[in-house]
């Protein structure tokens, strides 16, 4: 089990490269950038778990639609998503499920959040396959 | 001349051309001065998003942008492009995220002297007022379900009927606050969840409210007409469609990237995912772009009685006296129906503007009645440290670029080097002897948007003065500022 992710320098807004030796630790990898773009904020131990399931046609659109659910979750929910306990992508061609367990917590005075993430863009976002690395860049709208 | 692989085509000293080339339908116009497109272009993608845009079924004439021309989703920042009625395409790429974001002007009877010495005072209390920041919430109670379809269905107007506004301030607003089409059974339930205790608040990022002053008029006549004077206070207010209009745009890029498989539409950039604008799926994307536009209409409305109410009890006067009025809104993220001479011949286009202010002439129908002898507002921001523009709109603009003209300055440094660039720096001090008293919700969002940050926004006004597109009005200079 092997990811990282690495922010890119970008004028307006925030962009980072991902790699993961499966789609799952691609996915994680994500969670983990978004998680670090919004707050500094430590979650130390967590209580609260949700398991969130959705579908999509493409990689690409499932990735967009599981960073903009921990975003929604973050917005509207106040809620922040501080770690992917368990995921589990299914591929049947050009159809896509995901579920997972996300474990965060609730916002509270302690956590300070840095910016307001509009949405999570298709802008350069390609995953491919490479010497057994899954790998995209992401792009999200400030 | 070669700018990052684009060839462009000298058209006048401001004026450059994009010959079309491969796919694209028509040709590619940017409004911009030489010094700008070396200072600026060199390492963007924008020029490359210009020719992507003119590759757009049934695209008018040109894909223009204007001179705060910079790297966007889609279509770049700064802009534009008709789109025929009957053959051709909607693309939500072609608003952007912030669906209406826009600014808002309002005036009072106040001056320079009388506000600075309470400035600390009013800012603190303006901070207080109005939510600003990540998620921010709770202006005023969170809305049921049937009050957000209202807002959706009847923009501005809602806030009027519940006593947050004046049906003059809604007269002052472009569209008079309402996109008639807008329908709320077309957005979704997770947009409505986002929206509904978010009307009343700035938000975080390049939002803002500010309270300048008037620093210097240009065109006494036109100044005269919008009431504004030398030495007067007036207010900004720069948001738009919050969690509501994001949602939006998420839920029909989806929609819109099927459609552009479905009719098979060869694009260079999903982020240009379209749909016929008589389909089922465009005239949903519409009617539900209208709804959130009508969402980002009344809240500027909704922060600007809130800005009202502190200055009415910081100064303490009445109405009247205070004289807190709406010199015009505009929105700059958005694709309307309009009607546009093509060809000679006029006829209704679907105008997207992504980052571009309309800019109607003198005679318009379409601008309140008390401007149509000068022409319609055009609310030009620059950064928080420097100064912004009021310009007005002319019939050169409804000639060359749809009625359209620049809407900011944009980014100059990212984020991080912003951040870099303010280490060791006491901005907040910095700001007060310039006379400006900043309050944020933090100091990470003073420092990312510090005034180096930013281009300058003289620049970018002064490129569409010199070529008549719009003149020039007065120039604010800033006192007060919150953001989120």
């Amino acid at each position: 089990m092997t990811r990282s992710f690495k922010f890119i320098d970008h004028t307006a807004d925030i962009a980072f490269d991902l790699e993961g030796d499966s789609l799952e630790e691609l996915f994680i990898a994500s969670a983990e950038a978004f998680k670090i773009s919004v707050t500094d904020f430590k979650c130390g131990e967590i209580f609260d778990s949700i398991e969130i399931e959705l579908t999509a046609n493409s990689k690409e659109e499932l990735l967009v639609n599981f960073l903009n659910e921990i975003n929604f979750y973050l917005t509207t929910k106040k809620w922040l998503c501080c770690s992917v306990d368990s995921i589990k992508i299914f591929i049947d061609e050009n159809y896509l499920e995901l579920s997972a367990e996300l474990s965060g917590i609730k916002l509270n005075p302690e956590i300070e959040l840095k910016q307001e993430i509009k949405s999570v863009t298709y802008h350069q976002m390609k995953i491919e396959q490479k010497n057994k690395f899954y790998n995209t860049r992401v792009v999200f709208d400030i | 001349m070669n700018v990052s692989g684009i060839e462009l085509l000298k058209i006048r000293e401001n004026l450059w051309e994009i010959p079309p080339t491969g796919k694209m339908n028509v040709p590619g116009r940017i409004y911009i001065s030489p010094k700008m497109i070396e200072k600026h272009l060199r390492d963007d993608e924008a020029l490359k998003q210009v020719a992507n845009v003119a590759h757009l079924p049934g695209i008018q004439k040109y894909s223009l942008a204007m001179p705060d021309i910079h790297w966007g989703y889609g279509f770049p920042i700064g802009g534009v492009a008709a789109t025929d009625l009957d053959n051709g395409v909607i693309s939500p790429g072609g608003v952007g995220y912030d669906i209406n974001c826009g600014v808002r002007l309002a005036k009072t009877n106040l001056e320079l002297n009388s506000v600075q010495k309470r400035i600390n005072k009013l800012v603190t209390n303006l901070f207080n007022a109005v939510p600003t920041g990540v998620g921010a919430s709770g202006a005023i109670k969170k809305l049921s379900t049937a009050d957000l379809k209202k807002v959706l269905r009847n923009g501005s107007t809602w806030a009027v009927e519940n006593n947050l506004g004046s049906s003059e301030d809604v007269s002052f607003t472009e569209e008079n606050g309402t996109l008639k089409n807008a329908d709320p059974d077309m957005v979704s339930s997770r947009a409505f969840e986002r929206g509904a205790d978010q009307v009343g608040t700035l938000g975080s990022g390049n939002h803002f409210l500010e309270i300048d002053v008037v620093e210097e008029i240009y065109d006494d006549a036109a100044a005269n007409v919008f009431g504004i004077f030398h030495g007067q206070i007036v207010v900004q207010i720069h948001t738009g469609s919050r969690g509501l209009g994001y949602q939006v745009c998420d839920d029909y890029l989806k929609i819109l990237l099927q459609a552009s498989n479905k009719y098979a539409f060869d694009l260079p950039d999903r982020q240009l995912a379209c749909a016929p604008i008589k389909s089922k799926e465009g005239q949903d994307y519409l009617a539900a772009m209208q709804a959130a536009a009508n969402f980002a209409w009344n809240n500027r409305q909704v922060i600007m009685h809130l800005a009202k109410k502190v200055f009415k009890e910081t100064f303490n006067q009445s109405d009247s006296e205070l004289g807190f009025n709406l010199v015009y809104d505009v929105c700059h993220n958005i694709a309307k129906i309009e009607k546009h001479k093509i060809n000679g011949i006029e006829k209704e286009v679907c105008v997207h503007r992504k980052g571009a202010t309309r800019a109607f002439p003198p005679g318009s129908k379409m601008i309140p009645l008390k401007y149509q002898s000068v022409g319609q507002p055009v609310l030009i921001p620059g950064d928080m440290g420097r100064y912004s523009f009021v310009a007005v709109g002319t019939e050169k603009a409804m000639e060359e670029t749809f009625g359209s003209s620049c809407h900011g300055a944009g980014r100059n440094l990212s984020r991080k080097k912003a951040m870099k660039n303010s280490k060791g720096r006491n901005l907040v001090e910095e700001l007060k002897q310039k006379g400006i008293v900043i309050q944020a919700k933090g100091y990470r969002t003073i420092a990312e948007e510090m005034p180096g940050a930013y281009k300058d926004v003289a620049d970018v006004v002064e490129v569409m003065h010199k070529e008549g597109i719009t003149k020039k009005v007065a120039k604010l200079r800033p006192l007060g500022v919150i953001k989120g």
